[in-house]
């Protein structure tokens, strides 16, 4: 097998929306041409702001949305374009991990129906074959089998977080792809499921595509880093070295004004703060798509789009002039 | 020492609910300084939101029970009157919400929400409050603000609705701003955009800041003093550089050590084993004991806040303070 467990080449996904001017509609793209490797057993972090275009880029990589074009291959065959029932055979090996683990269990089903429910749909086995394995999976993500027979709303955050987190490994997936996996969580319950999810990595050989707005929860598990802004990826590289030495100004300035623990001592921290807010993707700016807001844009960024090259084995960046 | 422009002794906010009573706040005790900058740090669920709407008048279900004093510049304004409550709120003490699209109306623009404060409590003109409003639309950072008045706020991004909600706030030069997770729904690039525009106009208003975060990172960025809460209760307050770095409270060694950091990669994160305390169902004694690692049998009596500038509701001394302190941060 080889290292490569997942590999997109230019994945585009655009709406159709209804235009400002009536009776027109126009085409925005939420993802705009990207290309991205995963490696088998790694972690690797997206990160970026509201609507940059992370929660859409990991649907269309696990066939959750059909992209408008460029491919996807998962260990070596194309899943882009299957049939339901042929991709029914990969999907068992691709599961997500949601946001909000409030509106991603069903409040009328008992838990342990929810997470038995792949395995019934994948045909695992009777009854019996199914109930043994659904106490397997509660026992390894840490939560008590007597509440089996309980219901979501009968469980705190965190609890529920792991019983979406049980859903997802109960068919032995090699992929899991975690949205906003810890974004609705109070702190202490964060750590508790990031440990937790690391534990289960380590454990079962799982490779994770993490997607998160929060810059240290990202750098906490990743092996390697992806920065989106507007749709497109403007940096991806090995978590240390990316946060250690950003190459973009966009991720230069994403990290300068991230909150730290501050006790008022080191005023040596650099902040970016840039100005305006993010454009409206329906009108993206010409060029490279960061440039009204750069501080170091030039005449070039404004009509040239910068091209996503590798600036070393383990980096790569959009930028005309990354940073060093 | 002069005297703090509002000091809160021994607030308790309780709920009367069917299925029991509830002590959302329970001996909040804290001051605010002329021009300082007070955080506010706690789960969801610590008491930090209701604390605050209490002593501004603002919980007014009929089965809410609040004790305790809250002077404000030395007047007692817990239990004022509807009117004598109105004069304050909004003039002297502004407050600044969590979602600036629930804190405008949609129905009316930006300028006219603006301008309604200003005349509520003051005796401008309606042309007046006009010119005010747009000098406060630019003063927030607002581009074009002659035009961006007339417009409503679905027009504004959500960075630009939390401007005018901070431009709402100050319009009657306030002396104390309340400011409720102000940041928490905006991106990381936007917070730091606000964060840098609340520090600036503190400078120029010279107002005293009461902000609530559960934000370990912001807090620090922004306050001079901080109050961390665990289940309605006040479990350490200090100075921003005592808090941070030598925290006195086991909660507190957990809330730091569960944020993950920037600079360095930690393998495992500091876990606080278990839930947040139901708050029908808090401890008799230290509300944190069924949580804590360094639990001692002492604890099943609830610790007052000892220590004179900086406080801990802790019963360990400060010798086995430093070495759990220690041993937390090495691990």
């Amino acid at each position: 097998m080889s290292d490569i467990i997942l590999s997109a080449t230019n994945i585009v996904k655009s709406y159709s929306v209804k235009s400002k001017k009536i009776g027109k509609r126009e085409q925005v793209q939420a993802v705009s041409g990207v290309s991205i490797d995963v490696h088998r057993g790694e972690t690797l972090g997206i990160v970026g702001e509201s609507g940059c275009g992370k929660s859409t880029l990991a649907r269309c990589l696990v066939q959750l949305l059909a992209a408008t074009s460029g491919s996807v291959s998962f260990n070596g065959t194309i899943i882009t374009g299957l049939s339901r029932k042929k991709l029914r055979k990969h999907r068992r090996e691709m599961q997500l991990i949601f946001q909000d683990p409030y509106a991603s269990l069903n409040p009328r089903k008992r838990v342990g129906d929810i997470v038995a429910e792949p395995l019934r749909i994948h045909g695992y086995g009777n009854n019996e074959k199914i109930n043994a394995r659904v106490r397997e999976l509660f026992a390894l993500v840490g939560l008590d089998v007597n509440g089996l027979q309980r219901y979501p709303h009968e469980f705190s955050g965190g609890q529920r977080q792991r019983i979406g987190i049980a859903r997802a490994l109960a068919l032995n997936p090699q992929l899991i792809v975690a949205d906003e996996p810890v974004s609705a969580l109070d702190v202490s319950i964060q750590a508790q499921v990031l440990n937790l999810l690391k534990d289960l990595q380590e454990k079962l050989k799982l490779t994770y595509i993490f997607i998160s707005h929060d810059l240290g929860v990202v750098r906490h598990v990743s092996t390697r880093v992806g920065v989106m802004y507007l749709g497109e990826l403007v940096e991806l590289g090995d978590a240390d070295s990316l946060y250690d030495q950003p190459l973009h100004p966009y991720t230069e300035a994403l990290l300068s004004v991230a909150p730290e623990l501050d006790d008022g001592t080191q005023s040596t921290r650099n902040r970016i703060v840039l100005s305006g807010d993010v454009p409206d993707p329906s009108q993206k700016p010409t060029g490279c798509a960061f440039h009204p807001r750069c501080p170091y844009a030039t005449e070039k960024c404004a009509s040239d789009k910068p091209a996503f090259v590798a600036v070393s084995p383990s980096r790569s960046v959009a930028c005309h002039y990354p940073r060093t | 020492m002069p005297e703090p422009l509002l000091s809160v002794e021994n607030l308790r906010v309780a709920f009367e609910t069917r299925a029991g009573v509830v002590r959302a706040v329970d001996g909040l005790t804290f001051s605010v300084g002329e021009k300082e900058v007070v955080g506010i740090v706690g789960e969801s669920g610590s008491g930090k939101s209701v604390s605050m709407y209490s002593l501004l008048g603002l919980l007014r279900e009929p089965n809410v029970v609040i004790e305790g004093s809250v002077k404000f510049q030395g007047r007692e304004i817990l239990g004022l009157g509807d009117d004598q409550m109105q004069s304050i709120r909004g003039k002297d003490i502004a407050m600044i919400f969590q979602d600036p699209m629930t804190a405008l109306t949609p129905v009316y623009s930006v300028g006219w929400q603006i301008e309604e404060q200003i005349r509520a409590h003051g005796t401008e003109s309606k042309h007046q409050a006009r010119a005010r409003a747009i000098e406060l639309l630019a003063e927030v950072g607002i581009p074009d603000p002659a035009r961006r008045v007339e417009q409503f706020p679905h027009e504004f991004s959500g960075g630009m609705r939390q401007r005018v909600v901070i431009a709402m706030a100050l319009s009657c030069n306030p002396k104390l701003l309340i400011a409720d997770e102000p940041t928490t729904a905006l991106d990381v690039t936007t917070q730091a955009q606000i964060l840098e525009l609340m520090g600036k106009l503190q400078e120029t208003y010279g107002s005293s800041i009461v902000l609530i975060t559960h934000d370990m990172g912001v807090i620090s960025e922004m306050a001079d003093r901080i109050v961390v809460m665990y289940a309605g209760r006040p479990a350490e307050i200090g100075s921003r550089v005592d808090v941070i770095r030598t925290p006195q409270h086991p909660y507190t060694w957990g809330l730091m050590g569960a944020v993950p950091r920037l600079e360095s990669k930690r393998s495992r994160l500091v876990t606080i084993p278990g839930n947040a305390v139901s708050p029908l169902d808090v401890p008799e004694g230290c509300a944190f004991a069924p949580r804590c690692e360094h639990r001692m049998d002492i604890c099943s009596t609830r610790p007052s806040l000892r220590g004179s500038d900086h406080q801990a509701a802790c019963w360990l001394d400060s010798a086995q303070k430093v070495s759990f302190r220690n041993r937390g941060h090495s691990a």
